[in-house]
């Protein structure tokens, strides 16, 4: 007979006890109107989202409302999708209420709000498994960048020229295939012969470290979880070469 | 012991001679393309090539098992959607945009199982019976219903609408799981020994844990008591806080990543959950030496493995000697 080794299950209901706890977002302004912007972006709810900052904006100048609900409200997104409470979806669909949110306050302010800085992201050509993609670009919005996305399949040419016309301060490339990520280095001699000393970030799939790092530019992006954090260094002005000794090896 | 009672052994929950190893997922190398004479893209498209390059995982690598198709997007095209081909050196994908909006009905066509490429697909795998049917199992891959879906919606819809309108979801999820069942039945009838079902947009890097347990596992359920053989269900990432309800649909076998908590898995699927794992496709296999994926293998095996693969579809610039290497930590696990 089998020896039971472990019985914490039992007596245990455990379809109840693998979900994390509900955790509620965090307060995030002392104004109750911002507040509400905040707790819309963190909820994921569009119409909810444009409706408080309507309501907001009756009252407060669009870059308050920017700065104190909809961006901090997207903080928390981050928190809790960093802390495992959070799931791709819901960072998806805050993004969209924060940026319908921002859309508003541009409205009213008639110009475009000021991004952290630009990031293009692509799927390399002859690839179109861009899921990868897709969890770069939401975290790199949620996180305040303006994501230049490129999609799917995407040739040589096309990127080095949004580089050129957008200069970001980051560009990444993700491509499921070994075959597909030899578009990469190609990438990169033309960034460089052009003077864009850009960080590229590869990654995804079968795209390896040793041959990220074996071109000039490369950095290798192990998860897509590092893009917010590599994109903050890139605006914080690292170079490639110290980022790559950052993130890499 | 021939590659195939070994691994009927272990669904048979009877002790076979050594630890079997085979790969749930894509097993195509360029490497074994050569020795065999069979390519991309034509053994995505015809099934004698298809049939000659899949029996390579048993002749060239020493694979208990082969494996049909080598790609995801069988049922997807079937139903609709249009493939994009990887040419030579990749596998197919669903092309941009996708065939269905989130306010259609979807149906499954009668004449389904004629097409797109799937008379291929089940003609195949009557050729493997043929050619490997006493030597090797063999494997027929089906897609699970929220991939599909996936397919059908495009990733970011259908990730959306899982949070806020998953109720419209459910007419795509049981097209899906009927277009994957229909095709399980109909590859089960042509001589597959076992169905792996794939369903790589159901892992928790992709969709909530109750997302999973509350909208997928009642239509992977299904699936699995329509079909009537053994049936591994391998989902991509970590699977730590989906596992106890992937095992609550029934399967006899749980495909792991190496990511995921193999001991977690056996607790949760109890003692006859058949625990497949082992060794990173991507950094261990693609990227590392053989002694590196050997001592891997070893390691992986400890945790209590039933039998021994790679994590996921092995990457097709994958050296042999390093699948030689697994296939060797798996010969070297007798009982």
């Amino acid at each position: 007979m089998k020896i039971l080794e472990d019985f914490s299950n039992i007596f245990t209901r455990y379809d109840l006890n693998i979900e994390v706890a509900r955790q509620e977002a965090r307060k995030v302004s002392k104004d109750a109107v911002l507040q509400k912007v905040a707790d819309a972006v963190v909820a994921g709810e569009t119409a909810e989202c444009e409706a408080a900052t309507k309501a907001a904006l009756a009252s407060k100048s669009p870059m308050e409302v920017i700065n104190e609900g909809l961006i901090p409200g997207m903080n928390e997104v981050s928190r809790l999708w960093d802390e495992g409470v959070y799931f791709l979806p819901q960072v998806i669909l805050a993004s969209d209420a924060m940026n319908a949110g921002i859309a508003l306050c541009e409205e009213k302010m008639g110009k475009a709000m000021d991004k952290k800085g630009k990031v293009v992201t692509h799927t390399a050509e002859g690839d179109i498994h861009d899921i990868g993609q897709v969890i770069v670009n939401a975290l790199l919005n949620a996180n305040g960048f303006e994501v230049i996305n490129l999609g799917a399949d995407v040739p040589v040419d096309k990127v080095v020229e949004a580089c050129r016309l957008h200069n970001p301060v980051m560009v990444t490339g993700t491509a499921l295939m070994t075959t597909t990520m030899t578009a990469f280095p190609k990438i990169a001699a033309q960034l460089k012969r052009l003077g864009l000393n850009i960080p590229f970030v590869c990654g995804g799939g079968a795209v390896s470290e040793e041959y990220v790092t074996s071109f000039d530019l490369g950095i290798w992006g192990k998860e897509a979880n590092q893009a917010p954090g590599m994109a903050e260094d890139a605006l914080a002005g690292d170079s490639w070469s110290v980022m790559r000794s950052k993130w890499n090896g | 012991m021939t590659g195939k009672e070994r691994v009927m052994r272990v669904f048979n929950h009877q002790k076979p001679d050594r630890m079997p190893c085979f790969c749930a997922n894509g097993t195509p190398t360029y490497d074994q393309m050569e020795k065999v004479g069979a390519y991309w893209p034509e053994a995505h498209e015809r099934a004698e090539d298809m049939a000659k390059l899949a029996l390579a995982a048993h002749t060239v690598l020493g694979f208990d098992a082969v494996r049909v198709p080598f790609c995801q997007t069988f049922e997807a095209e079937a139903l609709g959607c249009k493939v994009k081909s990887g040419g030579k050196e990749n596998i197919p994908g669903i092309d941009h945009p996708p065939a269905y909006k989130l306010t259609d009905t979807p149906v499954l066509p009668d004449d389904f199982l004629e097409r797109g490429r799937i008379p291929q697909l089940i003609k195949a795998v009557r050729i493997l019976k043929e050619q490997v049917g006493d030597e090797a199992a063999i494997i027929g891959g089906i897609i699970g219903p929220f991939t599909i879906a996936g397919a059908m919606l495009d990733a970011v819809p259908i990730l959306k609408a899982s949070f806020k309108e998953p109720d419209k979801l459910h007419p795509f999820l049981d097209v899906a799981e009927k277009a994957g069942t229909a095709l399980g039945k109909a590859l089960i009838e042509a001589g597959a020994d076992l169905i792996c079902v794939e369903d790589m947009q159901a892992s928790p890097d992709l969709i909530a844990p109750h997302t999973y347990r509350n909208l997928e596992l009642e239509y992977q359920r299904r699936q699995v008591e329509a079909l009537s053989v053994p049936v591994i269900l391998h989902i991509c990432g970590n699977v730590d806080k989906i596992v106890e309800y992937m095992a609550q649909t029934g399967v006899e076998a749980l495909s792991l990543e190496p990511k995921s908590d193999v001991a977690l898995a056996r607790s949760k699927g109890g003692p006859t959950t058949i625990i497949i794992g082992g060794v990173d496709a991507a950094t261990t296999l693609f990227m590392k030496t053989p002694d590196v994926v050997k001592e891997a293998a070893r390691e992986q095996i400890e945790l209590g493995l039933d039998i021994l693969a790679p994590g996921c579809a092995i990457a097709p610039g994958t050296p042999t000697e390093n699948l030689l290497a697994m296939v060797e930590a798996a010969q070297e696990h007798t009982y």
